[in-house]
């Protein structure tokens, strides 16, 4: 039906299937599905569900946590074909794109008509529509502009039965509940979207980027909290710390200072006449709290430099070590120097390397910790160190994950956030949408050990 | 819970409760929940009950349960930048506690003095910042409620970023309290900006008003964008736009400097007046509140912003030419809200005009009217219309939550 050129079937091919940015566990699909448009994505699940068969839904496979990790689901049905623009409405600031639409493509679309799509996760050169819509992605400039959820008007969604259903759509306020808002961030287990239609944003006309340097992790993050304190929420607040540093500066040469203790990396955006006053405070907040130097980038250039840094730290830190797993987690924002020193007294328990680089202002933390995978004993540590700590962030009042969903990776750590009654509505609100869960299976809830494959992790692609 | 007195006059669009009682506790919620559904009865949670006309007329009410006295703040991490609170704790409660930290929630529902948080997340509530700071969605990060199985049931956190589990909170946000009762809800807040400031310009006629709103802010991204009657305004002649703005001096300065020179490109527009501070904060409240104004019914038109002049004269022929009609709307949002008088003229003026702006993908739903004019309407799709291709799982996930129906039975679209 969707004809034999956009089949996997071969194992050797299938391989590429068998993970996604979540390397510690692998299985792969016995057959890849890449239908070409929305209409096959339907008449495919449609037979997938005359014949009662599993399948996992795959954008691009930027996932950190496992999501499109086929467990008891023979068929796997990617939307990275899907990759058309379909309609743009400058005027009422709205773009209806297919699942498959690359995130950062809809920016560059726009780009000449003064929009932007806000949310900005450090994969949007490859991450696709469908995923970000999966996961509710974040990304560095959601601080200020919210994240997916705050940009998606409308879902088309082809349930697990194979009918298609509009949710939601361009105008806003439609009656009754939102369903919308219920199928961003479901990581596929409500059926496989194929278009949503987004909300675009006014590109900023002005910004201020500015660099600040510390001699510590503990003085960077008693910094962010000074600067929320100050009333003023910039549209990104980023932290690298010294580990980062090193292997960004290797890679861009971007003029990090990589004997600094910790950098922060904050912008500020909006119209140009009310700019300077907030950063002359976000500077003299920074000095305050110890900083040798805060930088300002001069040109668009030294801006996108220093952006290019930032969103590409997860890649070079492959130049570190040969493996390396990406956790994620939330803190409140006050929280951020604990969580940092529990990371770092995390790492010298294991014997393990963690490097911190994360969205500080939204207390959203992204330590990497260093491994070899070729070390069983290394590997296990950085499995206990990872969960100790989340379970740290919970402690401290936060989450086990601020954007990168709970996949296989953190099933089982939702039991420290939910009760069981919160996790029973939320499985009878899967019901409604997959009643035989046949979408995405074994995913978000702790459910029956379903036997996966787990093989010793090897290199992670660079996102 | 404490059984009171049934008060006089206490209806639900015309359905007298059989019983009304007081929780202030969660406890005393989760046993009047359990014991209604032990019993097969029906129950309506309120607040202050400012808002009980929103919806379709109930289908039954054995208890209308006020939680009322479960009005504190339980968290407000002024740094975190989040606050918890309690369903019964009203807006301007927590206005005033977020003010002491420079904080405010950026959300200007109306009545804020007589409005609970669960009254304005169960019926969606918003004022003109919805243009720049969006509506509850956007801005609430957690949620707990009892279920119609009287349980305790949390979704989403206390943190601003948070991707754990399903975002279930999100359908309580206008679901008329249909999935279970809330008691506690989480919100991210903001800091409260400095200096405000609008300006008032006169338009030719309500598609002029809209059009202009819409190059005002292509001019500077404003936060707050509303097209009116001239009467809503102050304005003589039938229509006009209000432009706010929020933040330091000279960003205003230049916002406004801007604005000014983009409208005088604009034929038929002219600036009657500029207002500071409280003058702006004001007139921005009074049009938040322009949806409570007595009458007949108040009609909520939605289209894309760009078509909603077209909507606004077909909904009301007379907003458009009289100078006597009375709209307001939220031009950023594509959503107007027009005042009907005439109660005997509602029904055929929804049946004449939904199917077409149902057919853009919009809306109209008659936000409140009197109990004759529901009723009325009940032959033309109701007060809600058609919700669209998603009624068949919205049913199912009514059943999912409340497969008995004992919470707020009918008061939502399609039977719900």
């Amino acid at each position: 039906m969707v004809g034999r050129e956009n089949l996997v079937e071969k194992a050797e091919s299938l391989m590429v299937y068998e993970c996604d940015g979540y390397t510690l566990e692998r299985a792969a699909p016995e057959l890849v599905v890449l239908p070409r448009d929305p209409d096959q994505v339907a008449r495919v699940i449609r037979i997938l569900a005359d014949a009662g068969v599993p399948f996992v839904p795959r954008g691009a496979g930027t996932g950190l946590s496992g999501g499109t990790l086929p467990v008891a689901a023979p068929v796997m049905v990617c939307t990275s074909r899907l990759q058309t623009i379909e309609s743009v409405d400058v005027r009422n600031r709205r773009v209806v794109a297919q699942a498959g639409v690359v995130n950062l493509w809809i920016s560059r679309r726009v780009q000449a008509d003064g929009l932007l799509y806000a949310p900005d996760p450090s994969s949007q050169g490859a991450c696709t529509i469908g995923g970000n819509v999966a996961e509710n992605s974040g990304g560095p400039h959601t601080l200020k502009y919210g994240v997916t959820t705050n940009h998606v008007l409308g879902v088309e969604l082809v349930l697990p039965s194979g009918e298609v259903v509009q949710l939601g759509g361009a105008v806003e306020d439609r009656p009754g509940y939102d369903l919308t808002g219920l199928v961003v961030g479901s990581e596929g287990t409500f059926g496989i979207v194929t278009r949503a239609t987004l909300r675009l944003t006014r590109t900023p006309e002005s910004y201020r980027t500015l660099l600040a340097v510390f001699d510590s992790v503990d003085a960077a993050s008693e910094a962010v909290s000074g600067i929320i304190a100050t009333g003023i929420v910039p549209a990104a607040l980023e932290m690298m710390d010294q580990l980062i540093l090193e292997a960004v500066e290797s890679a861009f040469h971007a003029g990090l200072p990589t004997d600094a203790g910790a950098v922060l990396l904050v912008e500020l955006d909006g119209a140009e006449a009310g700019l300077e006053p907030l950063a002359e405070r976000v500077r003299g907040v920074c000095t305050r709290h110890g900083a040798r130097e805060v930088r300002s980038a001069a040109t668009d250039d030294e801006r996108a430099l220093l952006w290019k840094a930032r969103k590409r730290a997860f890649g070079a830190v492959g130049r570190l070590a040969p493996n390396y797993c990406t956790q994620d987690g939330v803190v409140p924002r006050t929280r951020v120097p604990d969580i940092v020193r529990a990371i770092a007294a995390t790492a010298a328990r294991h014997r393990l390397r963690i490097g911190n680089v994360f969205h500080a202002g939204d207390g959203n933390i992204h330590p990497i910790i260093l491994f070899d995978e070729r070390d069983a004993d290394e590997v296990r540590r950085v499995l206990d160190a990872g969960r100790e700590i989340l379970e740290a962030c919970v402690a401290l009042g936060g989450s086990v994950t601020g954007e990168h969903g709970i996949g296989v990776e953190k099933m089982a750590q939702m039991p420290l956030l939910f009760s069981p009654e919160d996790l029973l509505a939320m499985t009878r609100v899967r019901a409604v949408f997959d009643p035989e869960q046949r979408s995405n299976p074994h995913k978000i809830f702790p459910d029956a050990k379903v036997c996966v494959e787990t093989r010793a992790p090897r290199r992670q692609a660079a996102m | 819970m404490s059984a009171v007195d049934l008060p006089q006059g206490v209806a639900i669009d015309g359905v007298v409760p059989s019983r009304v009682a007081d929780a202030a506790t969660v406890d005393e919620v989760r046993d009047a929940v359990r014991a209604t559904a032990a019993a097969g009865g029906s129950l309506i949670a309120c607040g202050r009950g400012r808002h009980l006309d929103v919806g379709e007329a109930p289908a039954r009410c054995d208890l209308l349960l006020r939680v009322t006295g479960l009005s504190r703040i339980r968290e407000h991490h002024a740094a975190d930048m989040t606050i918890t609170v309690d369903a019964g704790c009203t807006l301007a409660a927590i206005d005033a506690a977020l003010a002491a930290e420079g904080q405010w929630l950026g959300l200007d529902a109306p009545a804020p003095d007589d409005t609970t948080v669960g009254g304005f997340l169960a019926t969606n509530l918003s004022g003109p910042l919805r243009a720049s700071h969006g509506t509850a969605r956007d801005l609430l990060l957690g949620l707990r409620w009892i279920s119609a199985q009287g349980e305790l049931v949390a979704a989403g956190g206390k943190v601003v970023k948070n991707v754990a589990g399903y975002d279930l909170h999100k359908a309580h946000v206008g679901a008329l309290g249909t999935l279970g009762v809330l008691v506690e809800a989480t919100f991210k807040v903001r800091p409260r900006p400095p200096h405000e400031r609008a300006l008032i310009v006169a338009c030719a006629d309500p598609r002029g008003a809209v059009a202009a709103a819409l190059d005002a802010r292509d001019a500077v991204e404003p936060a707050w964008l509303e097209a009116a009657s001239g009467g809503v305004l102050g304005v003589e002649g039938p229509a006009a736009i209000a432009v706010g703005w929020l933040g330091i001096e000279p960003e205003l300065d230049d916002a406004e400097r801007r604005v000014r020179a983009r409208l005088a490109t604009v034929d038929g527009t002219s600036v009657v007046r500029a207002l500071a501070d409280a003058e702006a904060v004001a007139l921005r409240r009074r049009l938040a509140d322009f949806c409570l104004t007595p009458a007949a019914a108040m009609l909520r038109v939605a289209t894309l912003p760009a078509a909603l002049g077209d909507a606004l004269a077909s909904v009301s022929p007379a907003a458009a030419e009289s100078s006597t009609a009375r709209w307001t709307a939220h031009a950023a949002n594509g959503v107007a809200r027009v005042l009907a008088d005439d109660a005997s003229s509602v029904a055929r003026l929804v049946a004449d005009t939904r199917p077409r702006l149902e057919r853009a993908g919009g809306s109209l739903v008659v936000e409140r009217a009197t109990p004759d004019v529901k009723h009325a309407l009940s032959a033309h799709g109701g007060v809600f219309g058609d919700p669209g291709p998603g009624r068949e799982l919205m049913r199912r996930l009514k059943d999912a939550f409340d497969p008995g129906r004992v919470l707020s039975p009918g008061r939502h679209v399609a039977g719900i």
